[in-house]
This record gives C-alpha cells, structure tokens and sequence, in this order.
C-alpha cells in the first residue's frame, strides 16, 4: 500500500499534511520550485495511484476563514527518464531537473538499481514540485518519481518505465553516467526514447569505443543525442565560423590542410587511452561534417619521435604525441593531430584549435584558444596578424546544458551530423 | 584589422584548386536575364557553364559560410559602434541602453563593440555613464544590475557631443569612428540609431550621408541606420523622409522599428500560423467570422501633451501597430522566412485594404477623446486637462474602425480595430472569431453554443485562448463554452526578451524581417491618411466623448453592433 510521507525539506508543513501535501500554495516565493506532495509506493500500481491523488485531491486552504478551493495544474512538456544508477547521482541528477521545473516542466522518474542478487523489489518515491512564476500567475507543477528497484526488476527499468510515461509526449533519457550501450537494458530503454542526454566527457578512458557505440545507437533507435561535451563548445563553433564569414577568408574554407587540438592531460605520459578526448574530437567532427569531408585515416596514436629514454630520478618522460588523423577535403587530404598537453585545467578540456589553410600559395592560419571566460580567435594570412576577436563564452552549468538539451526539441543535424563523423573518425 | 592582399597563384595549373583557370574558359558569358550576347559569347549549355566555372562568383555572403549552417541561435553580431543619436534622451534612457546592457549581460553583444552616444549636451564619456547606471536601476529588465558586468560594459560608452545640424559633428564624428575601428576592433560596422525626434531624421542622414558615413566600403564594414517611428505625418511626408533617406542609404541598409513587431507574441504569430498545420486551412473567409483587433492602454498621455497633440491616436497607433498586426494576422504564408519574402506578403495585405471614401470613413470609423473618469482606484483627468494640451483640443484619444481586406482569402470578413489610452485596462490581443456552428444540434441545452474562437494575448499575460464548447457534467446536454489557455508565463517560465533587445540584436546581425520597410510604410499612410483628412473636412463630434476608465464612446460598439457583432470584453 502506498504511503505518505514528509520528506526531509518540509518536516513542519508536512506535520500538519494530508493526503500527501506537503506544502501550502501560500507559502511559495515565486520563482522557487517548492515540494508539494510527497508520498512512497512498492509497485506500479500503486505509483500510478499516487499520480492520479496528487492532482485529484482538492486542497482546501483557509484565507481570513474562507475556505478556497486550490488548483494546481500539473504541465508537462515531456518524459524524462533518468538513468542515475547510484543513489548519489539520483540526488544529483534530481537538483538539476528541480531548476527546470518552470522552464521545462516534465514528469521526471529517475532510476536507479540496487541489490541485483535479490528478489525482484521496487521502492518509490514520488514528489511533487510547483513553481510560481510571478505572484499574480498561475502555479506549474511537475512529478518527480524515484524509482530503486531491485533485483531482476532492475534489470527491466524499460519495464518500469513505460507504463509511467505520460502519452504522446516525447521522452528525453538523460544518462548522467556511461550508457552501457551494448546491453538488453539500453537497447530497451532507448527503444522508447526520443533523445538521449549525455556527457560524453566524462566517459573512462578516451571515450572513443562509447562514441562509436552511441553513433551506432543513434541510428539504430532512430533517437536524437544531446552530448553536454559538443554542447559546451557552442562558442568555439561560434568563434571558429566568425573567421569565414569575412568574404577575404572564406575561400581559405575549403582549403583546410591541417586541424590541429591541443588538450589538456593530467597523465604524465599522456599516452592515448590515458585521457578522455571527445571534446578535442567533436571540435574536428563538426568542421568536417559541415564541410562535407570524408575519413580517410581514423585516428591512431602519432608516430613517437625517436629520442633517447629519460634517465636519473624524476626525470619527466617525453609526453605522447597524441592522436592523428586523416581527412578527405573535396580537394585535399586533411592533416589532423590531437595533441595533449599537461595542463591544470580539467583533463580533456580542449586548449587551442588551430586550422591552417593552404590555397594558391597563400596561407592562412587561424588560432582559436580559451582563456577564463573568453574564447580568442586570430588569424593569420602569410604570417600577418589579419584578424583577433574575443567572444564572451560564460561557464554553463548542468542547468544550462539540460535546459539547452531539452529546449533542442527535434533532430539537431549539427549534433547527428558531427556524432557520426567523430565515430568515423574515431574508426 | 590589418588585412593582408590574397597574393596571385604563380604556377597553379590550369585546373588547379579553384578550376580552370580565368584565361583558358571561354569569353564571358552575359550572366543577367536581360544581357545581350555578344558575338564571341557562349550560347550553348555547355559553353555558358564553361565560362561560369571560369568566372569568380561577384560576391560571398555570411550564409555561404558552411560552418554557420545551424549556428543561428549562437551567432554572435559582427564588431560593431552603435552610434545613438539622442544619448542623452528619454527613449535612450529607457530602452536603447537598458536593451544593449542586457544583451551585453547574456553575451549576445561582441566583445569588440562600442556605444557611442551623440547628444547636444556638453557631457564627457563619464557623465553619460552615470547617466545610464542611474537610468538602469530604474529601466533595467533585470535587477539588481551586475556591477561586474556593467563594469565591463561601461567602458565600451563614450559620448559624442554635436549639434546634429552642424556638419563639423559629423566630420569630427567620422575621425572619431575611425579611431575606434582602430582601437576597439569595430571594424568599420556602424549602427546608426536614431532616437531622436522624427523632425531631426532627414538632417541627420543627410548629413551622414554628406560626410561619407553611409558609405559601405569592399571589406570596409556595413553601416546601417535605424529609425523609430512616427515615419512621417502622412502619406506625403512618409514619402517624403523615405526619398530623403533612400538618397543616402540603400533600402537594405534601413531598419525601421515597430517595437511591437519585436514582441514575442507577435513573432510567436508568425511561428502559431506557419508552424503548424492546423490552423492555416482555416484561416479564411470560410471558417472566420471577422477578427478584433484591440491596444487598449489604461495610461494616459504620460506628460507628452505636445507630442500627442500633433500625433493622437491614428498616427501613433493605428498607422503603425494596428496595421502591422493586421497585416501579420492576414498575410499570405511567405515562401521563406527571409525579410524581403515576409514584408512582401504584409504588403499585399495593406494593398488589399482598400482607402475609405469620406462616407465609407463616417461609417466605418470612430474617434474618441477620453474625459475625467476613475481608471482603477484613481481618479484621472480628461485629456484636455493634461499639460500641454489645449483646452480645446481635437486630438483624439481613441480610434476604432472597420476594416476590409479585399483578397481572396479575407474577402468579406470584417477586420475591428481599436486602440485607446484611459480605457479600463492594459490589454492588446488580436481574436479571431470562426463562424458559428450550422446547424443547432443540441435543442435542449439551455443557451445557443458560443462560436469558437482564438485569442492572441500581446500583453500582459502573452498567450493563446482557444475557446470551444463542452458538455456540462450531468444527466441533460448542457453545452457550455470553455477556454484552452495557454500561458508563456507558465509553459516557459523564462522571461521573454523586451522588444528592443530583440529589434537591436537583429538590427546587428542584419537581419530585417521584422523591421518595416518603405514600401509597408507609405502603404500603410496610403490607408490612414484619408481617414486624417476626412477627419480635417468636418467637425468634429462633441469632445470628450469616452469617459476614462471606460472602453471607448458609445458610437465604437455601434459600429460593431450593427453588424450582429460585439467587442470581446476583455
């Protein structure tokens, strides 16, 4: 039987609750999602029970002794389906989407698995959150369900998840961790996805395999991907096509020679494999998608130098030369190196984009790094300074690449498009 | 910007990179339609696409940059110096400065820019800063104002002082721009904005234009020059300043601004009727009954006596606003989202709208002067009481009219205009009443079911109703008319940007589509301007005729009552 009970946030208001209300619509600041129902269920049924309660229980409030009626109107936009996995990152994950629930209201379930030896048991907790978005306006509100289960059931999450979706809204999955991609359990749950949400840079290792395995994903589920690591670059991509708008540049676009992405390592040696690189190989996969280009040669560790081994204590050794490349221009093959640098910023953080440009004996070089908030570009043509801009590129939170992820709404052709070329390119 | 020359191919073969070379295609081929051929001209299929891929294209623009494909939300406008005319103004004040600190504030403004305010007063560039700190406290969309930002801000502001008739401003204005270019890295592109008095305009881009400031130099930066409305007086004088203007800048270089076309419900109008597919095949003669238009403002003048007493309420709002939601409510889908595709179809619409006879006018339109009334708990004065306003004026206050689009999607649909100051409340919506159902099916409910009925909420609460009839809960067949409401407050709860932010940032990146262009502008004089003059050739109705607080003079419902229709109470 499902039961109701008061979350840690509220303890006073959800003394006095009943039906699972926590909080009176008088207490709300606008602007501030606030916890309005909360209430816990062992099965599906009973989870789909507390759904209906929420919105079916009138709330009556005494204002000066008169008793009013409260509506609260449940919206939602979509589905979210999060895949949390541990209770930490569900906590996580839950923060983030209580930020959205005025700008994208959305019946949320975030899952997680525990106990996989057990027999098969569910634990749920569903909350509701309102938003007043002024004083005078009406209140939005939005589900969130935590859903633990256990045992086979965890291993079924498609199953848990479908009878909850709220029909004919389109389903965002958000995969804060690595999506295991070859398994029954994602092929099910991306079977009834619409988009799944990702961080491709915080994959283990170079991130590459994943890459390739979610580009493969994509197509075969027929989903659109919102990686946060290719999101985040949106102002490089600005910076970088802001070159090749001047008319005197433009030509030099489709004589690209070299790409070339420095990024930062926490590895000593920075071998391949030792540092995630997605962000460097998103940054090569959207010039050469837009420009139509081809792989010719994915990418392989660069040939080492031939320099004589370090000797002594704590003699540094030579850092890898890193990942190269080769392209098919529509004139020219196209030299691409990723090159890691050790550095203090976050490992895998792109550091300089550098794209040299041969045509008619006239070069042009373009320069494009990051510094604080600010991503410079300057250009060179024949070795003379030709251009130098700045572009303001705030830090954007998780918030931010959320909101940006669902406000995508239907395929984004850049993201499809440079997500296959990196997965070509990552071979 | 230092740039270097793109040095020739010496020894690139003939059919090297960029394709045959220029001397081995053949002659030149006449390229334009009307072109006559030359004796040594191709004239076969083949011979004229040998010598196009001979030839250099005449020019490259942003758009053929491939990189830019789907960039458009992240794009970020060239360098620039937006030169604002009339700093030291109100209208500066309020909205051109409190729009360009919160796009600088969202980073859609390049770090490479620079505000320079042009004014007649003496200030130095620290003065007309403080200026606008204080002015933001009080103007700014969003408080409190970001110290760090404004910090960053501030510094691209410098003040200009001139006299806009004198030609020594604008020659030491020009040396000033160029300066800039140099040091700031604007680039040679230049806003001109003009938030100025409309009587100042032709001097001002004439001048401009004397001192070689429009000019839009290979590679040397774009000029642009906005102007705000009244455009003209009437149709002659609307003429009259776009020949003045037309002189100096070509037409693409223009942006006139309507800020109502910079809100977001009448944008989302565009995206209501054109983005989905089941609204348009209704939108016609055969499915809507007519369409209300209404801009009521429960403010008065607002200290503007003088300004309204040349203007009143057809030039400020009917010439303007309401044609412009007319248009855009009536407009054939364009076959692009490109500003020339777009102002092409709003004019078809003005075009369509016949000009009224003085006895069509006298029928079909109403003005209306508000007197002393109660507009909420406050007891107001009638407009003649208000400063600067001749106790005998004959401005009006208040304008509805009847209106027809003679095409074949509208053709006998009346189009209901009003707009009015004083009236109970600040309201504009555009409503779109469908026919009422054929046939009455459900004899034993107890009222007649209402027909259905779309509205466009402008402000406040910007939004779509959707009206339609449901069954009342019960053992009879009760029909009983409810709304489908939609909010943008609750479906997005983010705030929508001001009008000018959004005008500015598009007037920057050069994008003209919701900017009005001559054309629509003398069209839309062609349509009022009789109204005027009638209105000149007889007396006037006994004024005020619309007590404050109330919606409008009793003849305003007339002129809907008579036929069978009734404003919506809003």
């Amino acid at each position: 039987m499902a039961s109701t009970d008061a979350p840690s946030e509220a303890p006073t208001a959800a003394a006095s609750a009943a039906a699972g209300l926590v909080t009176a619509p008088g207490d709300q600041v606008p602007g501030t999602p606030t916890l309005r129902w909360s209430a816990r269920a062992h099965s599906i049924e009973e989870i789909e029970l507390e759904l209906a309660r929420i919105w079916a229980v009138p709330k009556l409030t005494a204002v000066d002794g008169v008793e009013e009626r409260h509506i609260a109107a449940r919206t939602s936009v979509m589905n979210l389906v999060v895949v949390a996995r541990r209770p930490e990152m569900a906590e996580h994950a839950a923060a983030i989407i209580q930020e959205l629930t005025g700008r994208h209201p959305s019946r949320t379930l975030i899952l997680s698995s525990a106990d996989p030896e057990s027999r098969s048991w569910l634990d749920a907790q569903i909350r509701a959150y309102c938003v007043l978005p002024r004083e005078d306006a009406a209140e939005t509100c939005a589900e969130q369900i935590y859903i633990t289960a256990g045992g086979a059931a965890g291993r079924h999450l498609d199953a848990i998840v479908a009878p909850l979706l709220i029909h004919d809204l389109p389903v965002t999955v958000w995969w804060p961790t690595e999506p295991p991609f070859q398994t029954q359990a994602a092929h099910d749950l991306l079977d009834m996805a619409d988009r799944l949400v990702v961080d491709g840079s915080t994959w283990t290792g170079d991130g590459l395999d994943r890459l390739a395995q979610m580009a493969g994903a994509m197509d075969r589920h027929r989903i659109s991907v919102s990686d946060f690591a290719l999101v985040r670059q949106s102002r490089w991509r600005e910076a970088i096509a802001s070159v090749f708008d001047l008319e005197e540049f433009l030509p030099y676009l489709r004589s690209i020679r070299r790409i070339a992405v420095t990024y930062a390592t926490h590895d000593r040696t920075g071998a391949p494999g030792s540092t995630n690189v997605i962000k460097p190989v998103y940054h090569v996969a959207w010039i050469g998608s837009r420009l139509g280009m081809g792989v010719e040669r994915p990418l392989a560790p660069a040939a080492m130098p031939k320099v004589s081994k370090p000797t002594g204590p704590g003699a540094k050794p030579a850092l890898h030369r890193g990942l190269a490349a080769t392209l098919r221009g529509s004139r020219s093959e196209v030299a691409v190196v990723l090159r890691p640098i050790e550095s203090r910023m976050p490992a895998g953080t792109t550091l300089r984009v550098e794209i040299l440009s041969e045509r008619r004996g006239s070069e042009l070089r373009a320069d494009v790094t990051a510094e604080a908030e600010t991503v410079h570009v300057r250009v060179w043509v024949d070795g003379v300074a030709a251009l130098e801009r700045a572009f303001l590129a705030a830090r954007r939170t998780e918030v931010d690449l959320l909101a940006d992820a669902i406000e995508a709404g239907g395929s984004d052709p850049i993201a499809r498009d440079a997500i296959r070329f990196a997965a070509r390119l990552a071979g | 910007m230092t740039t270097t020359k793109e040095p020739p191919s010496p020894g690139a073969s003939p059919a090297g990179p960029e394709g045959p070379a220029p001397d081995e295609s053949p002659a030149a081929a006449p390229t334009s339609p009307g072109a006559k051929p030359g004796r040594d001209a191709p004239r076969t299929i083949r011979e004229i696409r040998l010598a196009r891929q001979g030839k250099r294209k005449a020019s490259t623009k942003a758009l053929d940059n491939p990189l830019r494909e789907g960039l458009r939300l992240e794009r970020m406008p060239d360098p620039a110096a937006f030169v604002l005319f009339g700093a030291t103004g109100d209208l500066a004040h309020r909205k051109v400065v409190p729009a360009l600190y919160q796009l600088w504030r969202t980073n859609l403004l390049p770090h490479e820019f620079m505000l320079v305010g042009l004014g007649r007063r003496p200030f130095e560039d620290d003065t007309i800063r403080a200026d606008y700190r204080a002015s933001l406290d009080k103007y700014s969309r969003v408080l409190p104002v970001d110290e760090a930002v404004w910090a960053e801000f501030s510094k691209r502001i410098v003040y200009h002082h001139g006299d806009f008739e004198d030609p020594a401003t604008y020659e030491s204005l020009s040396s000033r721009l160029d300066k800039i270019d140099q040091e700031d890295g604007t680039r040679g592109n230049r806003l001109y904005y003009l938030a100025t008095n409309a009587s100042a305009f032709p001097d001002i881009v004439g001048q401009l234009g004397r001192a070689g400031l429009d000019h839009e130099v290979h590679g040397g930066g774009w000029r642009r020059v906005t102007i705000e409305k009244p455009f003209g007086r009437d149709i002659e004088s609307a003429v009259r300043l776009n020949r003045e203007v037309a002189k100096v800048f070509r037409e693409k270089q223009v942006y006139r601004i309507d800020h109502y076309l910079g809100k977001e419900t009448v944008r989302n109008l565009l995206v209501f009727r054109f983005g989905n597919g089941i609204f348009e095949p209704i939108w016609n003669r055969r499915y809507v009954d007519h369409v209300q238009i209404t801009v009521a403002e429960s403010i008065g003048i607002e200290g503007r006596g003088s300004f309204y007493e040349e203007t009143g309420a057809s030039r400020d709002f009917l010439q303007n606003h309401l044609m412009q939601l007319l248009s855009l409510v009536a407009m054939e889908p364009p076959a692009s989202f490109d500003a020339d595709a777009l102002r092409d179809e709003k004019v078809k619409v003005l075009r369509a709208v016949s000009p009224m006879t003085p006895d069509e006018i006298r029928a079909n339109v109403v003005r209306g002067q508000y007197g002393p009334g109660w507009v909420g708990a406050e007891e107001v004065p009638g407009y003649r009481e208000e400063p600067e306003v001749e106790a005998e004026s004959e401005t009006e206050t208040f304008v509805a009219a009847r209106f027809e689009v003679d095409d074949w999607r509208w053709a006998g649909v009346p189009f209901y205009l009003r707009m009015g100051k004083r009236l109970p409340k600040r309201a504009s919506e555009i409503a779109v009443q469908f026919h009422a159902v054929p046939h009455r099916l459900f004899t034993d409910a107890g009222t007649d079911p209402e027909p259905n009925l779309l509205a466009m909420r402008i402000q406040p609460d910007e939004g779509i109703l959707l009206r339609f009839e449901a069954k009342v809960p019960g053992l009879g067949v009760d029909v009983r008319a409810v709304n489908m409401d939609f909010t943008y407050g609750s479906a997005f709860n983010v705030d929508s940007p001001d009008a000018y932010e959004t005008l500015i940032l598009d007037a920057l990146l050069g994008d003209a589509s919701l900017f009005t262009r001559a054309d629509e502008v003398e069209q839309a004089w062609a349509i009022v301007t009789p109204i005027i003059e009638a209105w000149l050739d007889e007396p006037p109705p006994t004024l005020p005729n619309y007590a404050a607080g109330t919606w409008g003079p009793p003849e305003a419902d007339e002129l809907i009552e008579r036929d069978g229709r009734r404003w919506r109470r809003i």
